[in-house]
């Protein structure tokens, strides 16, 4: 993986040539508007889930028997319409950030905490340690992120802890080798060397001189994955195995909104917009702090 | 190589291993009595029994499993719970059709993809083109394929009225008429089978074929930029070649090298994004088949399915190392 030899050694000389190639501000400027767009996406997101009951203009789960399946704007109450039950698809799709961001952040932290210590571990220690993991990440890897997912959510059962755990799970092994690659480069440098001769315990070395220097590069890709998660979130709900209705999350009300794609295709259209969205801002932000972090990377 | 070869193929074997136990513990833990679910709520309790007996779930846990394995290796995952027939000649018969969407898409992905990271590398000067091309990578990449199938069910199915809402085509009339050499004596029949399937194909392999689009667009694209700057091709600059000739024959051909590394990638992706898209376009397929066998808690039937989901994958990496060696003649196995 590329963002390896992004690590923290190269970082300082990212800037350096980044500052020596902007010849003029305009350029150095423009580098930062995706990375401005993505976060205020994600930012527009947090406030959305955080402040649902205030943004939303009607109770998600309200039914209203006057105004079943109106197109938006039909109504003048529901501005995206409304459901087959004549529930208000906008408050719908409001409270359905929640779900989004809370497995999209639960699962990263999850598989960040889980997969982290275990690949940096790996790639210090080495040895039987180090196969034992590796193999055990590699037999994860055969599946698929979904795949895994859809396993572990079929035997556990749809709701928004398993869907956590789930997702979790499946994006594991790949902060498993993203960490022990680092570290695998990380040991080799001087100053855990120094940090070894000063007597620092193999546990000291790996959390006070591994981790932090590896972080910067974990975090970039952890940013990736939160947009991994909420897709493959969206998806198990639209194959109908994440948080059973009626509790509104983007890949249910596009799921039933499938029935109706004939008489009103709103309702998978504003829903799956949401999504589209929700997963953009994250390889936004991603993708262009990799480009800043990775000097390599960013192509001229 | 052999035995490079060989030694891949020994770690293939405890990955899929690992793979199959997964499938098979995680499975067993499923809420839900498979027998209660075939057979209704009203079944008497012998009845029952004789199901549980019958399909050999009354037996230990640990018995099942070494049961399972040692069927798993002759390709027998047992028999449909819904279907009644075996799970091999169910999965047999839906391999095709998901076979030729993914091979459908690859096409898209590649035609689409590949030319996109090509001119986004070597323009990447003239933001006009490359802003364009990297804004749809990044939106390729963040739709659901499933959105954007039903984006395309919307418009060109149901208000164009272009292509078809449901279905995959006789795929199995014309697979038999391959086999039984009755394309030669009927032409015509044929072609309008191979239509039907085309016509059948055409929606759900665009929708998967522009989501891979966007990855292999990228990938080409830094494929592109690590060869543009190697020392061939200042060379074949230097000595006067066409920039198009600099292009196409020295860069095009190098590049392909670090791009074969992602095809294992890319089934695994093609493979979970038929899980989505056959279930979009409620198209027959291995993906609509695991979806069907969970929600019907269809145990042997989704786990045949998953088994064979994880094989393919498993087997596609390994052709792919051999592939390297192929490709670019300075890789050689150790």
């Amino acid at each position: 993986m590329a963002i390896v030899r992004g690590a923290a050694p190269e970082l300082t000389t990212g800037a350096i040539v980044r500052e020596a190639s902007s010849t003029s501000r305009g350029r150095a400027w423009r580098r930062y508007v995706p990375i401005a767009i993505g976060v205020m996406m994600a930012l527009a997101m947090v406030v959305m889930a955080a402040g649902a009951p205030l943004f939303a203009p009607l109770s998600p789960s309200a039914q209203f028997a006057d105004a079943v399946l109106k197109g938006p704007g039909a109504v003048e109450r529901h501005a995206l319409g409304t459901d087959e039950f004549g529930r208000d698809l906008l408050s719908r799709i409001i409270w359905g950030t929640r779900v989004s961001l809370q497995v999209g952040l639960a699962s990263v932290i999850f598989s960040f905490a889980l997969g982290v210590p275990l690949g940096i571990v790996a790639g210090v220690q080495g040895g039987k340690v180090e196969t034992a993991i590796m193999r055990a990440a590699d037999m994860l890897m055969a599946f698929p992120t979904l795949l895994l997912a859809l396993i572990i959510v079929t035997a556990l059962g749809g709701s928004l802890s398993n869907e956590i755990l789930a997702i979790g799970v499946a994006l594991t092994p790949n902060f498993v080798r993203l960490a022990r690659s680092l570290a695998l480069t990380i040991r080799e440098q001087d100053y855990i060397l120094a940090a070894r001769a000063l007597g620092g315990g193999s546990l000291r070395v790996m959390a006070r001189h591994v981790f932090p220097n590896a972080l910067y590069a974990l975090v970039v890709v952890a940013t990736l994955y939160i947009a991994t998660a909420i897709r493959t979130e969206a998806s198990l709900s639209f194959l109908g195995l994440g948080i059973p209705p009626p509790t509104p999350s983007w890949g249910n009300i596009l799921s039933e909104g499938r029935q109706y794609i004939k008489c009103c295709p709103w309702i998978t259209t504003f829903s799956g917009l949401a999504i589209m969205l929700a997963v953009l801002a994250f390889n936004l932000v991603g993708d262009a702090l990799r480009d800043l972090l990775d000097p390599r990377l960013r192509g001229e | 190589m052999l035995p490079y070869l060989v030694r891949r193929l020994v770690i293939a074997v405890p990955m899929l291993l690992g793979a199959v136990s997964i499938v098979f513990f995680a499975l067993r833990i499923l809420p839900g009595d498979p027998c209660v679910a075939m057979m209704g709520d009203q079944a008497t309790t012998e009845a029952l029994a004789d199901c549980t007996k019958s399909l050999g779930l009354d037996r230990p846990l640990l018995v099942q499993y070494l049961d399972y394995l040692w069927r798993s290796v002759q390709f027998d995952f047992g028999t449909s719970l819904r279907q009644g027939y075996p799970v091999s000649e169910y999965i047999g018969r839906m391999f095709p059709h998901t076979l030729v969407l993914v091979m459908a898409s690859a096409v898209v992905a590649a035609l689409v993809g590949i030319p996109i990271g090509i001119v986004s590398a070597l323009k990447r000067r003239n933001p006009l083109i490359d802003y364009p091309l990297r804004i749809f990578a990044l939106l390729g990449l963040s739709m659901p394929v499933f959105w954007l199938g039903i984006l395309l069910l919307i418009v060109f199915s149901l208000r164009l009225d272009l292509f078809p809402l449901i279905g995959g085509g006789d795929l199995d009339g014309v697979l038999a008429m391959i086999r039984s050499g009755e394309f030669l004596s009927h032409p015509a029949d044929f072609l309008a089978g191979v239509g039907d399937v085309l016509y059948h194909l055409t929606l759900p392999a665009l929708a998967l074929g522009f989501t891979l689009a966007a990855t292999v667009s990228r990938l080409s694209r830094s494929a592109m930029l690590e060869v543009i700057s190697q020392d061939y091709i200042r060379t074949a600059r230097a000595k006067g070649q066409l920039e198009r000739a600099v292009v196409y024959k020295h860069a095009f051909r190098n590049m392909m090298v670090p791009l074969l590394t992602i095809i294992g990638l890319f089934v695994a992706i093609a493979l979970t994004g038929t899980v989505l898209t056959e279930t979009v376009f409620t198209r027959p397929g291995l993906g609509k088949m695991l979806v069907d066998a969970i929600g019907a808690r269809d145990y042997p039937l989704a786990q045949g399915a998953i088994t064979v989901f994880t094989m393919i994958i498993i087997i596609v990496n390994v052709v792919v190392d051999m592939l390297y060696a192929v490709v670019d003649p300075r890789i050689t196995f150790k």
